[in-house]
């Protein structure tokens, strides 16, 4: 899956299942579209089921905690399929 | 401090209607709101009784997202009653934020829906890689749900109570809403309850032979409260909220009054958690009284909790006649609705008000032949004309818990 693919996924996610409205990818999350910790936890859920088909480890999701952009959620999780590759 | 307690808003949604003229409406024409069972899967086809006090008619929610995450069934129905009962009520949005402003909500079990779906979840994929269970399955539905949603949706700061003792849910709420008011704790409380469509519940009291199963081709001739030919209890569905506010502050902004809470009396049976018990019921009557401190001359009306059962309306008739002989009027309005568990006693409180001021009292549906045992009272068998001053809601509940309220009408609130 290319970083590409990822971001498609990503809006499509937060579009169809969260409701945002025009995403933009350096968006505050939480202050552009009321994207609170309970949203971030639900989000986690469905990277790992429709993203990286692996389950996350404490640790993580933890570092998912500091994310506040789109391209930070892309970020992260090339860095996840990166170091699980290794 | 003792001060004056005021309804100035309400809002029901029951198996007879959401609006209040066609509550009324189903209420003068002796419509019934029990339907055949729904399939949801669970249970069902085991399930002997095959009716339902059913919400079926479509209710335009319009919540966002950033809302509903956190919302079961069961919350859709307590957050659209507090809204309508807020937007009624005139509140300035800075008094609903102020701290001054509490809730009293609850439910029989939070939102079994989601529970089952949480349960469904943890015997299927017990061996999974994914953890399926969303970080909001526990915030829809726990045990104070309807509560804390309401908060969150308005900005509501004040003190939280989330009554959950089955059919007394909703009937303690506002009992306790009014005494957070009474003695000076919150300036208003929204008060109330909420059951969704649940077939674990009828499976419940199916299993205690406690459900209605005689009419199951004819959903609308039961329950059929203190008739011969009562067979048990429907369950049913619905949410309730009413606004209490103090009297003084109410009058000064203008604020229509619909009703005043003039006496409140919970207790416990004290041992049965199931059968219903003489002396507690008829203890609770006497406590409301003196509470109120009025005389049983005083009461005109009474909303019996009467959920058809072979007992317990029996029980209750006792009590009834134990305390206020035949002179008021006694309805069982669960006849047109069901039993709607931890909803019933803020919807019956609700349609007595609408009934107090339309100047009638429904008559209990379905009550043809009444029981030897429960012919001592004032029975309500046609719509009866009445200038109702006092009313008493009655509701017991599993675990031994009974209540009453009594409340005034809007005329003679001066």
């Amino acid at each position: 899956m290319t970083r590409d693919d990822i971001q498609d996924k990503i809006l499509a996610i937060l579009t169809e299942d969260f409701e945002f409205e025009k995403p933009g990818l350096d968006d505050n999350l939480r202050d552009d579209h009321g994207f609170d910790s309970i949203d971030a936890i639900e989000l986690l859920g469905k990277i790992e089921l429709t993203i990286l088909d692996f389950s996350l480890t404490r640790e993580e999701k933890e570092k998912a905690m500091g994310i506040r952009t789109i391209n930070d959620i892309v970020a992260y999780i090339e860095d996840i399929k990166h170091s699980r590759s290794k | 401090m003792k001060r004056r307690v005021v309804i100035t808003a309400c809002s029901a949604i029951t198996p007879i209607g959401y609006d209040k003229d066609t509550i009324i409406e189903n209420l003068r024409q002796g419509r019934s709101g029990v339907k055949p069972l729904r399939d949801d899967g669970l249970l069902t086809r085991h399930i002997h009784s095959r009716v339902f006090g059913t919400v079926d008619y479509p209710i335009d929610y319009g919540f966002k997202r950033h809302f509903t995450k956190t919302m079961g069934p069961v919350a859709y129905y307590a957050c659209k009653v507090a809204k309508d009962v807020l937007e009624r009520s005139g509140l300035s949005q800075d008094f609903i934020t102020s701290g001054r402003l509490g809730v009293a909500f609850g439910s029989t079990h939070g939102s079994p829906t989601v529970q089952r779906e949480i349960y469904k979840t943890f015997f299927n994929d017990i061996d999974s890689k994914f953890s399926s269970i969303g970080a909001v399955d526990y915030l829809r539905s726990m045990v104070h749900t309807t509560a804390v949603n309401i908060t969150r949706m308005f900005g509501i700061t004040g003190r939280v109570i989330a009554s959950s003792t089955a059919c007394t849910t909703s009937s303690q709420s506002i009992g306790y809403g009014y005494e957070m008011v009474k003695y000076g704790m919150q300036d208003a409380m929204i008060c109330g309850g909420a059951d969704e469509y649940d077939t674990t519940t009828v499976a419940v009291f199916d299993n205690l032979l406690a459900c209605s199963v005689n009419y199951n081709a004819a959903p609308h001739c039961t329950p059929r409260p203190f008739d011969t030919n009562r067979d048990g209890l429907v369950v049913g569905e619905g949410g309730g909220a009413i606004l209490l506010e103090e009297y003084e502050s109410a009058k000064k902004r203008g604020a229509e009054i619909l009703g005043e809470i003039i006496g409140f009396a919970c207790n416990n049976n004290g041992g049965d958690l199931i059968l219903p018990n003489l002396d507690g019921i008829t203890a609770t009557l006497r406590l409301a009284l003196k509470d109120a401190e009025i005389t049983p001359y005083d009461v005109d009306f009474i909303s019996a909790h009467a959920t058809a059962t072979k007992m317990g309306d029996v029980i209750e008739a006792q009590a009834i006649a134990a305390v206020y002989g035949d002179r008021p009027l006694v309805t069982g309005l669960k006849s047109y609705m069901g039993h709607t568990m931890g909803t019933c006693g803020v919807i019956e409180l609700i349609l007595t008000t609408y009934m107090m001021e339309q100047g009638f009292i429904a008559p209990t549906l379905n009550l043809e032949n009444v029981d030897e045992r429960c012919n001592m009272l004032r029975h309500t068998r046609e719509i009866t004309e009445s200038n109702t001053k006092i009313a008493a809601i009655q509701n017991f509940a599993f675990g031994g818990v009974n209540t009453c309220l009594l409340v005034k009408s809007a005329n003679e609130v001066h």
